[in-house]
């Protein structure tokens, strides 16, 4: 369909995640397969417009105007070295770049921004690499009442009715060498939360994740199966495992998520570590089997 | 005000991990529904689909007569209520309150009085200008009530909501909860894994394990007769005893212990063909008696004891002891002072215990 509107409209682009926004000078429209189209306002007449919107949705994406701050910071990341020597304005604090995003189609930008500062309350420097994704310049503030992110994703599930996921990522005290930090950054946060179910993953958190997703994929399986022996298809040892390393490998803790009884769960371990002579209780081998359960992901 | 259908439900996430399968249920206008079971067993990922933030991997759901699997949660008209507060940390309770409806564009006399209302109804009109730091958790949690109940929404859903609070303030949130839903009537799901917070708070109950529905009913009547081993277990505390024996006879044996069976229930487990076979016997801890009335007047079905643990309760003394190597708990009157290291007759009352299939750990009714 695409193609033939091409043909009727020479100046029909479809737009694409991540790239500029979309401009005032279009008409936006959305497809049935979700697929956003743009075509310029002096090549469409009030009746083009009816008659598309007949099988099209009309598309009205308002991003926030950006701010002096959120212009600097693009600025920073996204120009040549030589206009960052230009650019005489700095961070005051330390900061890092929080990843957020969710589902297209849920919620304007312009409300998430208002959510965001209210949570804040301030003006929270946001960057958008689209109209569900982007990240927020959090600046560290000592004195600040600390919010997590996992109570963010509950206000805003409970205000705006959405999903978000978060990485967040690590501070930063300078801007040195700052493009290849966002662009790194935005490399796993794109890619992170396809290896877990936590809705907010740190930078620290995701570290497994990356190197793992550096390793070959044929060495993965080798490696999972080489670990995990028997157990790599057996899914009720594997949750019993992933739960006592979600609790510090804590049993007393583990035993109470999986109404187990602390006995009960002794007894596995120690069966675990019969079939695979690895015991997930000593820090060393919960590491590597910790590794293991990743690269069979 | 809504009902609620769900048909087929089912959620697999994207590494293939099924969460929720085969979920049918009708909820019914007014209803204070709790999906309760223990942790992983879908009952989030269920209410989660409800408010539209999971996708629904196949099956339908219905608000009202409308089908709402492609509805954006925005329109479901619903209200949800989380374990952690969700309070916006630099507003005060009205702000709080208001929020939602100021991204929603409400005129401002609309969010005032739906503020003062939900501050009524809530008592929490002396607090609207104190902010979150300032509140008991109590009093947060009922600001983050109030923020749903401005909605003036179809459905409230509410996810462990009382689980931040320490154990007193649980019992009188959930008092406040129960009148709050009596008063407002709102369609009510409730997600918890408390089984206590389930028992005293539902309408209706729907047990879950490992993403399957394993008994819905009246809290009375899941405990009153279990479906399975798994929810007689899981619903009561201390949670309901289990022996592996065989039906011989007239009598469960276990070795060398002869309990007898009550005649109503020989006749059922032998029409079904489970003579000479083994079977699970259920009893709860309640239905396990020492009172001499009892052991007169049951003398077949009396074990001798010997009680390794006396936890006492105040009202009550929970007793732990062993019948033919197997644990079981009997919950007897505290008028009688026993302690560990004691020998006591003890009559199983075998009309109030069930019988539960060896293989398919099903009750055999």
């Amino acid at each position: 369909m695409i193609e033939q509107l091409k043909e009727i409209y020479s100046t029909l682009i479809v737009y694409k995640d991540g790239s500029n926004q979309l401009g005032l000078d279009y008409k936006w429209f959305a497809t049935e397969n979700d697929e956003i189209i743009g075509i310029r306002n002096d090549e469409l007449t009030s009746k083009d417009v009816s008659l598309l919107t007949t099988f099209l949705s009309p598309y009205n994406v308002k991003f926030p105007t950006p701010t002096e701050v959120e212009r600097n910071w693009r600025e920073i990341i996204f120009s040549s070295v030589l206009k960052k020597e230009d650019n005489n304005w700095k961070p005051s604090n330390p900061f890092r770049f929080v990843y957020f995003a969710f589902n297209k189609n849920q919620i304007e930008p312009v409300l998430f921004k208002d959510a965001i500062e209210a949570l804040f309350d301030k003006q929270v420097p946001i960057l958008w690499e689209s109209e569900h994704e982007g990240f927020i310049i959090e600046q560290q503030m000592m004195e600040e009442e600390s919010i997590s992110y996992e109570q963010i994703i509950d206000i805003l599930m409970s205000d705006l009715y959405v999903k978000i996921n978060f990485f967040v990522g690590p501070y930063k005290k300078d801007i040195i060498e700052l493009t290849p930090h966002y662009n790194s950054l935005t490399n796993v946060a794109k890619r992170v939360f396809l290896y877990t179910n936590k809705s907010v993953v740190t930078y620290v958190e995701a570290i497994p994740f990356i190197l793992t997703k550096q390793t070959e994929e044929g060495l993965r399986l080798d490696i999972s199966k080489t670990i995990l022996q028997e157990y790599i298809n057996d899914e009720e040892t594997i949750k019993m495992i992933e739960t006592f390393f979600n609790c510090n490998l804590n049993l007393s803790e583990t035993a109470k998520i999986l109404h187990l009884h602390r006995n009960s769960l002794q007894y596995r371990l120690d069966r675990f570590v019969e079939k695979t002579g690895i015991d997930i209780r000593q820090f060393h081998d919960a590491k590597t089997v910790s590794l293991a359960l990743l690269a069979r992901k | 005000m809504a009902e609620l259908k769900l048909v087929n439900i089912k959620k697999v996430y994207d590494n293939n991990v099924v969460s929720v399968e085969n979920f049918n249920l009708e909820i019914r206008d007014k209803e204070f529904l709790v999906l309760v079971g223990p942790s992983g067993c879908g009952k989030s990922t269920t209410l989660r689909m409800i408010a539209g933030l999971e996708e629904i991997s196949s099956g339908d759901l219905f608000i009202g007569d409308k089908r709402v699997n492609d509805v954006p949660p925005k329109d479901r008209n619903i209200a949800m209520v989380f374990q952690n507060y969700a309070l916006y940390p630099h507003m005060d309770v009205y702000n709080n309150m208001a929020f939602g409806l100021k991204l929603r564009k409400f005129k401002k006399d609309e969010i005032k009085k739906r503020v003062d209302n939900a501050a009524k109804i809530l008592g929490l009109e002396s607090l609207l200008n104190r902010k979150p730091k300032a509140l008991s958790g109590g009093q947060r949690q009922r600001v983050a009530l109030g923020r749903a109940i401005v909605r003036d929404a179809e459905v409230f859903l509410m996810d462990e909501p009382l689980s931040n609070l320490d154990a007193k303030l649980r019992v009188q949130m959930r008092a406040e909860i129960q009148k709050l839903h009596s008063r407002l009537q709102t369609t009510t799901i409730y997600v918890t894994h408390d089984q206590t917070e389930a028992m005293t708070m539902a309408t209706r109950l729907v047990v879950m394990k490992d993403g399957i529905i394993q008994q819905v009913g009246a809290p009375k009547e899941v405990y009153d007769e279990p479906d399975n081993v798994f929810v007689g277990g899981f619903i009561g505390s201390p949670a309901m005893n289990f022996l592996n024996g065989k039906l011989v006879g007239n009598h469960f044996v276990m070795d060398d212990v002869k309990l007898l069976v009550p005649d109503g229930r020989l006749k059922i487990l032998r029409q079904q063909g489970y003579d000479g076979k083994d079977i699970i016997l259920g009893i709860r801890p309640e239905d396990i008696n020492d009172e001499q009335v009892f052991l007169d007047f049951s003398p077949e079905t009396k074990v001798n004891a010997s009680i390794e643990v006396a936890e006492l309760m105040g009202a009550e003394i929970i007793l732990y002891s062993q019948v033919n190597n197997q644990n079981f708990v009997a919950r007897i009157d505290s008028r009688f002072n026993i302690s560990a290291g004691d020998t006591i007759d003890l009559a199983f009352d075998l009309s109030k215990a069930h019988f539960f299939d060896k293989e398919t750990e099903q009750r055999i009714k």
